[in-house]
């Protein structure tokens, strides 16, 4: 319990360093101790062993302990509104990570409309609550089923095309949202939707600066917690699924279709669920940054925005749960912090991704085996 | 009645005729052997029974309801279950997921017990491991211990054994193996005879149809054997009829010259 407890407080401490250091010297300094911290469990299977055997007997502490690391994270980052909007960004990344990898990983549809329908969620909630006058919360629980609902129209391509074929058809289709939202007149062109209405809670604004416990936060610590309970939440029911019989059937399916056709597996239900459950959560994911941002505009939404999507899966593991999580929680902050780099950054991000691809394909937490736990 | 029975199954591909005409019974708690030399069209009737060809002419009967043209998953449901030639068994999972898949199409738990009311969807994952476990442990004492390892670490055997593992989880009616022995030493074949008849013991109800091309392991399961060639029935009998047959040694070993 001890070990489990350690190691958390640890990674914690090295995350607020990791985010805080602000001086080259300190930088580097943290660098190196979340390297050395990587480095030891990877390099001495003993280290490893025991830390596994921790974790897993002490399951609910570690739970415990992790969701106190993630609601203490906002007030080590009390001083910069800047850092807390980027976790914030985070975890809606595990938010769309999670439904995209139930797609990608889970059931093998490589759906790189990701950036689509997190747009379609972004701009319903936009339309709802700027034109049509909704109350936010409303707006952003419709939103990823108006997602889902225009994810329809790919169903044929879902059953008819797999592979390279799927990939191609769903770049398509947010290439055509793009220009669609760049065009319509309704949802403002390249101009986008702007003042969408925040979010209220009991009459407190989400736009408004919290005190907790006697210490002023910045306004985005609001999203932060919405965000980090909307990210839990995905993130139980995406474990839940792929640990049932829908999970084993999109697992099945994705490694031999014939042999799940002929186990009486149904092919075309198997799909359609992983999708239409899939694009709920990038809706979710899309509609949470529209009422955080405050605007959505077509860039918000282009394809460049799905291949981040797909690096988070790529990067933390396909098909495994924790791995999104990690994923999103390295690949979105990451970049910002090498912001002084410039455009190298860019660079920096590609070369990461092809030495991943190179050195460890199945990402930094593979998916193990199911437990049905 | 029998359990399965086809009435001049054919299947053409473009052109070729893979299935012409062929009329196969296959009744309760029977055990049919298919013989015939390569390309004589054995896997292609099992693919066309299972659904996965849809047959250009003729009819498959199968517990009394006509089959053909239906969709594959709706035939397994029906209680049809088959391993194949060269396992497709889904070597990145374990090897308990791979004979629960057997068990997807019979799930009483959906999509709301797996996520809000867990209790039930447990109950039944628990049973279904330990029906694996049973299966498992049938074939090979020490398969269900491995029970967590992926499949693509076990040896080529208990591959096999987890496929036959994996189509008896669906508690089928109708069995049937494509080629079981195919790529296995002498040994292995052995071995694989003895699981046979295990799955005998285990299912007595059960009908298997076994493609083979090891007389060895036709002559020891099956009481009745059916050879096929250029997609035609040519022969139906008892093991010793049909080796004798005519037919059968010309479609194996060629017509015999007459020296004038």
């Amino acid at each position: 319990m001890i070990v489990v407890l350690v190691t958390e407080a640890l990674v914690f401490v090295l995350v607020v360093a990791g985010i805080l250091a602000e001086r080259p010297r300190a930088l580097m300094l943290t660098a190196v101790a979340g390297a050395a911290a990587l480095a030891v469990p990877a390099a001495v299977p003993r280290v490893r062993a025991t830390l596994a055997r921790a974790f897993d007997e002490h399951r609910v502490v570690a739970l415990v302990g992790g969701a106190v690391g993630a609601l203490a994270l906002p007030f080590a980052l009390r001083g910069s509104p800047y850092w807390t909007f980027v976790a914030t960004l985070a975890l809606l990344y595990v938010t769309i990570g999670q439904g995209l990898n139930l797609q990608i990983g889970t059931a093998g549809l490589i759906n790189l409309a990701g950036a689509a329908f997190a747009g379609i969620g972004g701009y319903t909630v936009g339309l709802l609550t700027v034109s049509a006058a909704w109350p936010p919360w409303l707006a952003v629980m419709v939103a990823p089923l108006v997602a889902v609902a225009v994810g329809t129209v790919l169903f044929v391509p879902i059953l008819k095309t797999r592979g390279h074929y799927l990939a191609l058809v769903t770049i398509a289709f947010v290439f055509i949202f793009n220009v669609l939202m760049n065009n319509f007149e309704f949802t403002g062109g390249p101009q986008g939707i702007k003042n969408i209405p925040t979010l209220t809670l009991f009459g407190h604004r989400f736009t408004t600066a919290p005190r907790l416990l006697g210490v002023a936060l910045p306004a985005h610590a609001n999203f932060y917690c919405a965000c980090l309970l909307v990210a839990t939440v995905t993130t139980i029911i995406t474990r839940r699924l792929h640990d049932s019989w829908l999970g084993l059937a999109l697992n099945t399916l994705r490694d031999d279709e014939i042999a799940a056709r002929c186990c009486g597996i149904s092919i075309t239900r198997a799909k359609i669920t992983a999708f239409c459950v899939g694009n709920f959560f990038i809706g979710l994911g899309g509609a949470l940054y529209a009422v955080m941002v405050g605007f959505v505009s077509p860039p918000d939404f282009d394809f460049g925005y799905s291949l981040v999507m797909l690096s988070v899966i790529i990067i933390g593991g396909v098909d495994s749960i924790p791995g999104v999580v990690l994923g999103a929680c390295l690949l979105v902050p990451l970049p910002e912090r090498f912001r002084f780099l410039h455009e190298y950054r860019l660079l920096l991000y590609g070369l990461v991704i092809v030495l991943m691809l190179l050195y460890r394909p199945a990402g930094l937490w593979p998916a193990g085996v199911r437990r049905y736990r | 009645m029998s359990l399965l029975e086809t009435r001049g199954l054919t299947v053409r591909f473009e052109g070729l005729v893979a299935l012409a005409d062929v009329d196969v019974a296959v009744g309760e708690g029977e055990t049919v052997g298919v013989i015939g030399p390569n390309g004589s069209g054995k896997t292609t009737l099992f693919n066309a029974l299972t659904g996965l060809y849809r047959p250009a002419g003729g009819d498959i009967v199968f517990r009394g309801t006509s089959v053909a043209g239906v969709e594959p998953h709706l035939i397994a449901r029906l209680g049809m279950a088959r391993t194949f030639q060269s396992s497709r068994l889904c070597l990145q999972l374990s090897v308990f997921d791979n004979v629960l898949a057997g068990m997807i199409a019979a799930r009483r738990t959906g999509v709301l017990e797996a996520v809000v009311w867990r209790d039930r969807a447990r109950a039944e994952m628990r049973e279904a491991l330990a029906r694996a476990t049973h299966l498992l442990g049938l074939f090979n004492p020490d398969l269900p211990a491995r029970g967590w390892e992926r499949v693509g670490r076990l040896p080529q055997i208990d591959r096999r054994r987890v496929e036959i593992c994996r189509a008896l989880a669906a508690a089928p009616a109708l069995l049937l193996l494509d080629e079981p022995s195919a790529g296995m030493s002498p040994e292995e074949t052995r071995e694989l005879m003895k699981d046979l008849q295990i799955v005998r013991d285990e299912r007595p109800g059960l009908s298997i149809v076994i493609i083979e091309h090891d007389m060895f392991v036709i002559e020891g399961v099956s009481a009745r054997v059916i050879a096929l060639n250029y997609g035609r029935k040519i022969a139906e009998g008892s093991f010793a009829a049909v080796v004798a047959h005519p037919l059968v040694r010309e479609a194996y070993l060629g017509q015999e010259r007459t020296h004038a």
